[in-house]
C-alpha cells in the first residue's frame, strides 16, 4: 500500500521532443496537460511557473501549450499551487481545472473536494490532477545554499537540478556538472516533511516520477477513473511512448522501497511528536499531531 | 374600543423583527409598530481604529444576500474620505457585481413572497416548493437565475457572499478574456429567462391587487383594503442602478438632510396584548395578556431624511430616476420586479466596455487626513449610505445607514389601513434585510441615555 492505490503503472515518456527538450524526466506533466487543453478535458492548467528569482517557481493558471512549456522542470523548492485552486474558477473563469502538484498538495486538494472550507465552487470544477513524486522539498534559501555555497553554482547558471542516486546534481549551462551527497542536505529540508507519509501521490488521478525508469523516462502510476481516461485518450492519440513497467530497471521494486523508507522513517516522527516534551508529573507532553 | 395584537416572530424576510398592531373592532390596523429585535452586533463602533482596508471587509459580513452593498458603499466611503479615483474598469468590475447581487437578490425575494400570492386566474397559492407544475418551472427558473447571478458574482468580485475582490482603490486583479466570455454567455443566457420571469411576478402582483380578498397562509380570507399599503412619505434615492458618492461632481445624496432620532421618540410606549389568533400561521400571534414595548425593545434607530422617515428601494429608485408612481405595497413589489431588465442589461455593457488588461488600482492610495467621505449604494433593498473619516490609513469614524433601517418607520405607517391579518404582506413588500438594519451602536452622548435605557 506504500504505493496507493492504481489500475496500471508504466514507463513512459512524451513523443513530443519540444516537450522533452526541457522537461525534468519524461515529460508526463507538461505532455498530458497540453494533450487534456486540446482537448477541452481541461480549460487551463496550475502550474509551476517562473517567479521573482532563479530557480523560485511561482504558481500560474497556464492556459496555452507555452505557458505549459514554461513551467517545465523541477525547483526544488515550494511552490504553493493550491493558492490559485479558487482563483482559477472565479477572475480566471475556468470550469476545468488541471493541477500538477506534490503529494501534500494533492491531499490539500482533495480535502478542498471533501471539506471545502471557504472553497465554495471548487469541489466540481477539478478536472485532472496530477501528482509527482516527491521524497522531500526545501524552503528556497536552503536550496540557494545547496546550490551556490556547497555546489558552488550560481543560481542563474543552473539549467537542471536533480535529486537521484543519494546525490543532489545541479547542472549548469557551460555543461558543467556539481554534485554533492544528499547527507549535506538534509539540514536545509523544510522541517514539514517530515511528517509526510506519502511518496507517490497516492492520490492525485495519474502520478509520475523519475524513480524506477531510465533517464529521460518517468514512472507513471494510473489512479483513478477520470485518470485513466484521460491517459487512455492520450496514449491513443500517440502522446507517449510506453514500456511496461515490469520491463524497465529498476522498475517498481525501487519505487516500493523509497516508499517504504520515507514513510517508515517519518512515521517515527510523527509517533515521536506524542512525547516531544515533558509536563510537571514527568508525563510526556505532546506535539499536534494532524492524522489523528 | 382598539386593541393590540402582536407577529413575533415574523417570517419570510432576513432577520429578526415583530409587528405590534393596534387594530380596530373589523381587525383593521390603527397604528402598527414594525421593529427589529435583532441583537446589535456593533459593527460602527468596532471599526474605529482599524485599518480602512480591513474595515468594508467586516462590513460586508453585515449581512450574506446584499454583501456586495456594503463591501462597496464601505471601500468607497473610504475612498471618499482619502480623495482616491478608482480605474475605469475597476469600475467596470464592481458594476457587474452591483447588477449580479441585485439579480440574485431580487430572485430570492420572489421565493419569499410568493407563497402569500395566487396563481393568477384562480383561487391556489403558490407553493414554491411544490413539484407541480406550473410552479415547478418557476421555482427552477428562479433557481437558475440566481445561479447566473452569483456565478457572475463569484467572477468579478471573487466571492458571491462576501466578495474578495473589491479593495479600497480598485480591485485586486481584473479578469481574464475567457473569464469575460463567459459572463457574457451566461448573461445572454439569463435574459430571455428573466424577461420570462419578470412578467408573471408583474402579472401576479397586479392578480393580487385586484382581489378584493385575500387569505394568509393559514387560509383565514380576509376583505382586503383599497389603498393596500400606501404611505405619505417621501422616496430617497441615489442612483438608478449603481452609487453615488462625495466624490462626485453632483452628489445625489447629502449628509446635512440626514438626522437621526431614537426609537423613544418613534415607537409606541408600552401596552398589554389583548388580541390574540392562534390559528395565525404558524403557531398563532402573542398570547393575551404578555406586554409589548415598541420603544425599548427596538434595536435600530430611526433616521430622517429632511426630517421625516423615507422609502428606499426600487420603487424609490423608479419614482426618482423614472417617474413611477403605483403605490401600495404592490407597486413596490411590481417595482422591483421592473428592475430585473436593467441588471442583465446594464451588465452586459459594463461587460462589453471592459478592458481585460486594464488597470484596476489606482495608482495612488492616500492615506487620509480625517476627512469626511461618504458612499450611497443603491443595495437591491435601497439607498446604504456608509460614512467614514480616515487618517493615516485607519478609520477614525464610520456610520452605516442601511435601506431597511431606512424603511422601518415608513413601512410601520404603511401598515395603517389594512387588515391585521395581512400585515406581514405589507412588510415583505419591503424585502426587509434586518441584519442589515441592526448593526449599530450608540455613541455620542445623548444617545448613550438610550443605550442605558435598554440595557435597564
Ligand atoms: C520537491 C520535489 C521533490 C521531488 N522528489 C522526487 C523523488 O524523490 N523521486 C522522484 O521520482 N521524483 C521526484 N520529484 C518529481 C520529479 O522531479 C519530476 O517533477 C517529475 O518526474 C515530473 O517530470 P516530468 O518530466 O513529467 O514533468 P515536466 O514536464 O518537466 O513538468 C514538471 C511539472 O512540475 C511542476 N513543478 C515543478 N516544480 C514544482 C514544485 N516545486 N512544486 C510543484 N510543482 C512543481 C512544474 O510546474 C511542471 O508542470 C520531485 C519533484 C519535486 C518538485
Ligand atoms: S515531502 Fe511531503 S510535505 Fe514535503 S513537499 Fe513533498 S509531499 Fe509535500
Amino acid at each position: 500500500m506504500v504505493l496507493g492505490n492504481y489500475k496500471s503503472a508504466v514507463a513512459a515518456r512524451s513523443t513530443d521532443k519540444g516537450i522533452l527538450s526541457a522537461s525534468q524526466d519524461g515529460g508526463i506533466v507538461t505532455q498530458l496537460f497540453a494533450f487534456a487543453l486540446d482537448e477541452g478535458i481541461i480549460d487551463g492548467a496550475i502550474v509551476a511557473g517562473p517567479g521573482a528569482e532563479p530557480w523560485m517557481p511561482e504558481p500560474v493558471v497556464a492556459t496555452t501549450k507555452a505557458e505549459l512549456l514554461a513551467a517545465r522542470g523541477t525547483r526544488y523548492t515550494i511552490s504553493p499551487n493550491m493558492a490559485l485552486i479558487k482563483e482559477a474558477t472565479r477572475s480566471y473563469g475556468l470550469d476545468k481545472v488541471g493541477i500538477v502538484g506534490t503529494p501534500c498538495q494533492m491531499q490539500g486538494l482533495r480535502k478542498a473536494q471533501l471539506y471545502p472550507i471557504g472553497m465554495r465552487d471548487v469541489p466540481d470544477k477539478i478536472a485532472l490532477a496530477i501528482g509527482i513524486f516527491c521524497m522531500e522539498n526545501f524552503p528556497y534559501q536552503g536550496l540557494e545554499t545547496m546550490v551556490e555555497d556547497h555546489c558552488t553554482v550560481k543560481m542563474e547558471s543552473a539549467v537542471k537540478m536533480d535529486i537521484g542516486k543519494g546525490k543532489f546534481s545541479v547542472y549548469t549551462e557551460r555543461g558543467g556538472l556539481s554534485q554533492i551527497p544528499l547527507k549535506l542536505t538534509h539540514k536545509y529540508e523544510q522541517p514539514g516533511c517530515h511528517v509526510c507519509l506519502d511518496y507517490v501521490s497516492n492520490l492525485a488521478d495519474v502520478s509520475t516520477g523519475s524513480v524506477g525508469t531510465p533517464d529521460g523516462w518517468s514512472t507513471v502510476f494510473v489512479r483513478t477513473k477520470v485518470g485513466d481516461g484521460v491517459w487512455a485518450r492520450a496514449v491513443d492519440a500517440g502522446c507517449f511512448e510506453t514500456k511496461p513497467i515490469e520491463e524497465v530497471k529498476p522498475g517498481l521494486e525501487l519505487v516500493t522501497k523509497l516508499a517504504t523508507d520515507k514513510i517508515t522513517k517519518n512515521q517515527k516522527t510523527v509517533e515521536a511528536r506524542a512525547s516531544f516534551g515533558v509536563k510537571a508529573d514527568g508525563s510526556g507532553k505532546a506535539l499536534r499531531n494532524p492524522y489523528l | 374600543m382598539s386593541k393590540v395584537v402582536e407577529i413575533s416572530p415574523t417570517t419570510r424576510h432576513e432577520g429578526h423583527t415583530k409587528l405590534v398592531l393596534k387594530v380596530n373592532d373589523e381587525g383593521i390596523i390603527e397604528r402598527g409598530d414594525w421593529l427589529s429585535l435583532t441583537p446589535v452586533r456593533g459593527i460602527e463602533k468596532l471599526a474605529i481604529g482599524k485599518s480602512m482596508h480591513q474595515v468594508p471587509k467586516i462590513s460586508s459580513r453585515v449581512c450574506g444576500i446584499c454583501p456586495i452593498a456594503h463591501t462597496l458603499a464601505g471601500c468607497e466611503a473610504m475612498e471618499a474620505s482619502i480623495g482616491c479615483e478608482i480605474p475605469e474598469d475597476a469600475y467596470l468590475l464592481r458594476l457587474i457585481l452591483q447588477c449580479a447581487n441585485r439579480l440574485h437578490s431580487h430572485a430570492l425575494h420572489n421565493i419569499l413572497s410568493l407563497p402569500d400570492m395566487y396563481l393568477p386566474g384562480t383561487d391556489v397559492k403558490i407553493n414554491p416548493f411544490t413539484p407541480e407544475e406550473p410552479v415547478r418551472t418557476v421555482a427552477l427558473r428562479i433557481q437558475r437565475l440566481r445561479e447566473i447571478a452569483q456565478t457572475i458574482g463569484e467572477i468579478v468580485g471573487g466571492e458571491a457572499i462576501h466578495p474578495s475582490n473589491p479593495r479600497v482603490g480598485g480591485m485586486y486583479t481584473n479578469i481574464t478574456p475567457r473569464a469575460k466570455a463567459k459572463i457574457y454567455d451566461l448573461a445572454k443566457e439569463g435574459v430571455p429567462l428573466m424577461h420570462a420571469h419578470m412578467d408573471l411576478m408583474i402579472a401576479i402582483f397586479k392578480n393580487w391587487d385586484a382581489r378584493p380578498t385575500a387569505a394568509n397562509a393559514s387560509g383565514v380570507e380576509v376583505e382586503k383594503t383599497e389603498k393596500f399599503g400606501f404611505h405619505d412619505q417621501g422616496y430617497m434615492a441615489a442612483a438608478p442602478l449603481y452609487a453615488s458618492s462625495s466624490l462626485d461632481l453632483d452628489p445625489q445624496w447629502s449628509p446635512e438632510r440626514w438626522t437621526e432620532v431614537r426609537p423613544w421618540d418613534w415607537y409606541m410606549g408600552e401596552m398589554e396584548i389583548d388580541l390574540e389568533d392562534p390559528s395565525y400561521p404558524f403557531g398563532g400571534t402573542t398570547k393575551a395578556g404578555a406586554k409589548a414595548w415598541p420603544q425599548m425593545e427596538a434595536c435600530t434607530g430611526v433616521p430622517l431624511y429632511d426630517g421625516a422617515p423615507v422609502e428606499v428601494g426600487p420603487r424609490a429608485r423608479l419614482a426618482k430616476y423614472r417617474d413611477y408612481d403605483r403605490k401600495g405595497a404592490m407597486g413596490l413589489q411590481i417595482a422591483r420586479q421592473m428592475e430585473f431588465p436593467d441588471t442583465l442589461y446594464a451588465m452586459m455593457e459594463a461587460v462589453d466596455a471592459l478592458d481585460t488588461s486594464g488597470s484596476v488600482l489606482a495608482d495612488e492610495i492616500p492615506s487620509g487626513d480625517g476627512s469626511l467621505g461618504w458612499c450611497a449604494n443603491e443595495a437591491p433593498r435601497g439607498c446604504d449610505v456608509h460614512l467614514a473619516k480616515v487618517k493615516d490609513n485607519k478609520v477614525q469614524w464610520y456610520s452605516l445607514l442601511v435601506p431597511t433601517t431606512w424603511n422601518f418607520p415608513t413601512c410601520s405607517r404603511a401598515l395603517e389601513g389594512a387588515p391585521w391579518q395581512l400585515a406581514e404582506v405589507i412588510v415583505r413588500a419591503y424585502d426587509p434585510c434586518v441584519s442589515c438594519a441592526t448593526h449599530m451602536l450608540v455613541v455620542d452622548e445623548e444617545k448613550k441615555v438610550v443605550a442605558q435605557k435598554l440595557i435597564q
